[in-house]
């Protein structure tokens, strides 16, 4: 089975371990596996946007740079800010030759076996931006095909409406990352198509969730929240479907100040794309994660005759 | 040996900022040749032109350097002066230290040295620079219009007027172009039907002009004053000569298509013409939806022709036709609405561009002048009016201001307020431009006397929500977030240059700008010609503009048109390639380099010769003779190397 190097980041190891689980999972029964790097470092997450020069580009360049040099060029991540972060960190290094320098000027001489060693013989070779950082989402759109996706169907979500979630770094900004239009994107409602469910139009589908502000005005991000999951439920949605954890945090968990804000709040779950590709797939209930979930999931399957088996739901 | 004079310009200050432009006369005077050198503040002046004059004269200079702007601003100018004091034009240099030097340096001291070497080594060209005497070419005086609308219409009619024939080709089946589908025009409120309708007529009737219409540039060769042109007459599937235009092909015929000319807000038959006013008032069957040509049935509009006009035989003509110049008015088309993906990308029904409006609000359009939206035909009761939808936007879209969105904007708001009383319209803007005589008035009126309500702000998201389409934007005056559940949305739209004047610039080898629209040969000077002579520009397809300024600048171009056919023939500029018979080798490699096709095979000589009227001078040719049979006159491989020594400090 190709093996693809695959890094995970902090939140998949941890908060969002059901993220990375259903997307190993699904994987392997599409044909390929998610080879996580031997060695990897938090990946610095906001640092692309600090004015910072050079100590923001590191931690990121030091693994593409660890990629590189396995032999391997293309990398998969699934956190959209990890993948934010990787992609144009490459991008800087690969257009921009003064930052390419400054990276790897930094880059040799924290290799500890040049500073140690009297005589050091290894060949150093640049990093120059060889690696190709891809979003799962986009390897299965681009290198796989969603039409292969739907020839490997083992359980039908016909009948479910989905509304997809971009948030704000999946898409932005577009000279850098050219996944897909950032104001009118197609790369979510395609993948909700190919897994047979159905995918709702709604318009805040590329608005803020509140990202960081969940840390430091969790009521701006509560607010922002409730009117993406209002506008997603008034325009049909049974669910919605997301890639970012962060996304995920705050619109699965921050449902519960929601519901004590507005009363008129009905709670929408959340899926991440990788938990619905695991159900389609047929991989065996209970390796989604589905119990990290605020809102309960299982209601939603169940209604289109998927019997989880979980959460109370015959 | 030869006595030079070197005279050095200020330019104001261009030059004397940054060149110490006494030291520049100083130097010249030390070197070799030169007889005389002397500064001053305007040499283009009448005062410095005539201090020219006059040295020529009492120094008896036999040739003169003018150390100034760029040769394509001011060469003709001192050539002519130095004429009038009794010198051979082409004993007259100019040495750029304007452009090459002042405008592209800061440090003094090495802008100035820098001069003083760029004055030596045209000291070095002028030494032994010979006297040469224009060539003249005979002109053909007809021209070809490329355009019909209303900037290829009045330049076919002003050149027409004075005499001379003009052909005036289209695109599309008839004349009138985008002028034809506004309802009123700024800032008088004119309709634009009564003003254009007139000027269509008469350019179809005038005894000088040829229309052809569904027809299109094939190929151009040939330089100014003695083009040829093939034209592709496309086959309309109708015999326009026999055809009366009664319209009955047009009633019957089955097919349903969306009409261009009303912006998808109608439909019309397979065979039409676009509009009931065209000219000529001839059908033609759209091939790709007419059902005999997709099916091999049908052939009804054949039926009833009782005249026996329907020809679906026709194929496309090629015509061969011989003119003297050329005006390129190929107009503009507005940005996509579905390139505006923050806008609905063109999935929303009721978000339209100000063309569509235009035909909502015009006597003859598809609602006959009642403001209905596309969605449900119902009458909108809240109107948002976007400006700016693509232009000024470097980072998305269009980098430019469109210039005529402001003024129609509020027109399209102000006309909407009188047929629809209750309506309430809203514009959002950047700024109001409103530069032009009565635009401001205009303006001011609608904002104080109409209800209008202006937003300064841009719009971020437009989507359908229910029947209603819904506009996000922000008011920056007030700092506030505005949200606006809309009955109807209109774009003021970036205007682009048309989609086809990128083929057809190819095929007149004229320029164009970063934008698409063709270049003009100097942006405040030469604002009609391309840098190309013999073509000319008008209209859209040079920028964004307005109705007033096209028709003037479709004037201008024919004037220009005029004044070359005003003269008994033309005189090339001598300083071109020659051969030395004895020297070429008939390698033909200078056929392969040469962009003007000016290199021929002599076959009863057995060398390849110039064809003077052809050849622009450019040197391709000569740099490529590997025998040096070839040289370029005033541009000697001699002069070449002097110049090279003494651009490198050498004697």
């Amino acid at each position: 089975m190709a093996k693809i190097a695959y890094y995970p980041g902090c939140a998949l190891n941890e908060r969002s371990s059901h993220l990375d689980r259903s997307a190993r999972d699904a994987t392997v029964r599409l044909g390929f596996e998610l080879d996580e790097l031997d060695t990897w470092t938090c990946c610095g997450a906001v640092p692309p946007v600090s004015e910072e020069r050079v100590m923001n580009l590191i931690a990121p360049s030091r693994i593409l740079k660890d990629v590189r040099d396995s032999g391997r060029d293309i990398l998969i991540t699934i956190c959209d800010f990890c993948y934010n972060t990787l992609k144009r960190t490459n991008y800087s290094i690969k257009s921009d030759e003064i930052t390419r320098k400054r990276v790897n000027a930094f880059l040799a001489d924290d290799t500890p076996e040049r500073d140690y060693l009297e005589k050091d013989d290894s060949l150093w070779e640049d990093y120059a931006g060889e690696v190709k950082v891809i979003h799962l989402m986009e390897y299965l759109r681009d290198e796989l095909g969603y039409d292969k996706i739907t020839e490997s169907l083992r359980r039908s979500l016909n009948g479910l409406k989905i509304a997809p979630y971009y948030g704000c770094v999946m898409l932005r900004p577009q000279n850098e990352i050219q996944l897909d239009d950032p104001e009118n994107p197609s790369i979510i409602e395609d993948f909700v198509t190919a897994l047979g469910a159905q995918s709702v139009a709604y318009p805040y589908r590329t608005e803020c969730c509140g990202s960081y502000l969940s840390v430091s005005s969790p009521e701006a991000s509560t607010r922002l929240c409730y009117r993406i999951l209002t506008s997603a439920r008034n325009n049909g949605a049974d669910a919605i479907v997301v890639s970012c954890p962060l996304c995920f945090y705050n619109l699965d968990s921050r449902q519960k100040a929601i519901s004590e804000a507005y009363s008129d709040f009905t709670p929408v779950p959340i899926f991440y794309f990788t938990q619905l590709l695991s159900v389609a797939l047929g991989v065996e209930f209970g390796r989604q994660g589905f119990e990290k979930h605020y809102v309960d999931v299982t209601p939603v399957l169940d209604r289109i005759g998927i019997n989880t088996g979980l959460g109370g739901v015959e | 040996m030869k006595r030079i004079g070197v005279f050095v310009c200020h330019c104001g200050i261009n030059i004397a900022e940054t060149v110490d432009v006494k030291r520049v006369a100083e130097e010249a005077l030390k070197m070799d040749g030169v007889a005389y050198a002397q500064d001053y503040i305007y040499m283009c002046s009448e005062p410095g032109q005539a201090l020219v004059r006059e040295k020529i004269k009492e120094e008896k200079l036999d040739a003169v350097i003018i150390a100034a702007c760029s040769p394509n601003l001011h060469e003709s100018t001192f050539r002519t002066a130095a004429e009038e004091a009794g010198l051979n034009p082409w004993q007259c240099e100019i040495a750029n230290i304007r452009e090459q030097c002042s405008w592209v340096h800061s440090d003094r001291e090495k802008a100035t040295s820098k001069a003083i070497n760029i004055v030596g080594t045209i000291v070095q060209k002028t030494r032994l620079n010979e006297s040469l005497e224009p060539i003249p070419v005979s002109i053909t005086k007809k021209a070809l219009v490329i355009g019909g609308g209303i900037a290829g219409i009045q330049a076919a009619l002003d050149i027409a007027d004075s005499g001379y024939k003009v052909i005036l080709v289209e695109k599309e089946s008839s004349i009138g172009g985008h002028m034809a589908q506004l309802s009123e025009t700024f800032p008088t409120l004119d309709c634009s039907q009564c003003i254009l309708t007139p000027k269509m007529v008469a350019a179809g009737k005038h005894p000088n002009i040829e229309l052809m219409t569904y027809s299109e540039i094939e190929e151009v060769s040939g330089y100014v004053g003695n083009f040829k042109v093939r034209i592709r007459r496309k086959a309309a599937f109708v015999d326009w000569s026999k055809c009366n235009g009664c319209g009955l092909c047009m009633e019957k015929c089955p097919s349903k298509v969306s009409s261009v000319f009303d912006r998808e807000l109608a439909k019309h038959g397979a065979i039409y013409v676009p509009f009931p006013q065209a000219v000529p008032n001839k059908p033609v069957i759209d091939k790709d939806s007419c059902i005999y040509f997709k099916s091999g049935k049908c052939r009804l509009c054949e039926k009833v022709c009782e005249i026996g006009a329907i020809d679906f035989e026709q194929e496309d003509r090629f015509v061969e036709e011989e003119v003297g110049a050329i005006i390129t008015a190929t107009g503009f088309e507005t940005l996509p609405v579905a390139d505006l993906a923050e806008y609905g990308a063109g999935d929303v029904p009721d978000v339209i561009d100000g063309l569509a409006f235009e035909r909502l609000l015009s006597a003859s359009g598809p609602t006959v002048g009642e403001v209905r939206r596309p969605s449900d035909g119902t009458i909108p009761k809240e109107i948002v009016f976007v400006q700016c939808a693509g232009s000024r936007d470097p980072e998305r879209y269009k980098p430019y201001c469109s210039k005529i969105c402001c003024m129609y904007t509020t027109k399209h708001a102000l006309l909407y307020k009188h047929r629809v009383h209750d309506g309430q319209p809203y514009i959002f803007y950047i700024d109001i431009r409103t530069g032009g005589k009565g635009y401001e008035e205009f303006y001011h009126n609608a904002e104080e006397e109409e209800g209008i309500i202006y937003l300064r702000g841009k719009v971020a998201k437009i989507f359908r929500d229910g029947d209603k389409t819904v506009v996000w934007g922000t008011d920056t005056l007030t700092g506030r977030n505005i949200e606006i559940a809309a009955d109807l949305v209109v774009l003021a739209t970036a205007m682009i240059p048309k989609d086809s004047t990128a083929e057809l610039v190819k095929k007149l080898r004229i320029q164009t700008g970063p934008n698409g629209f063709l270049s003009e040969a100097h942006p405040k000077l030469r604002p009609v010609e391309s840098i190309n002579s013999g073509f000319y520009i008008a209209g859209a397809a040079q920028g964004p503009k307005d109705i007033p300024e096209t028709v003037a600048q479709a004037s201008a171009a024919a004037c220009k048109v005029i004044s070359l056919f005003s003269r008994d023939h033309l005189e090339q500029d001598p300083a071109i390639a020659w051969v030395d018979e004895d020297l070429c080798g008939s390698c033909r490699i200078c056929i392969s380099v040469c962009p003007y096709d000016a290199r021929e095979f002599d076959e009863e000589k057995g060398i390849v010769i110039v064809n003077e009227a052809l050849c622009e001078g450019c040197g391709s040719c000569v740099a490529a003779c590997a025998c040096g049979a070839t040289q370029q006159r005033n541009l000697s491989d001699s002069q070449i190397k002097s110049m090279v020594t003494a651009s490198l400090g050498g004697g």
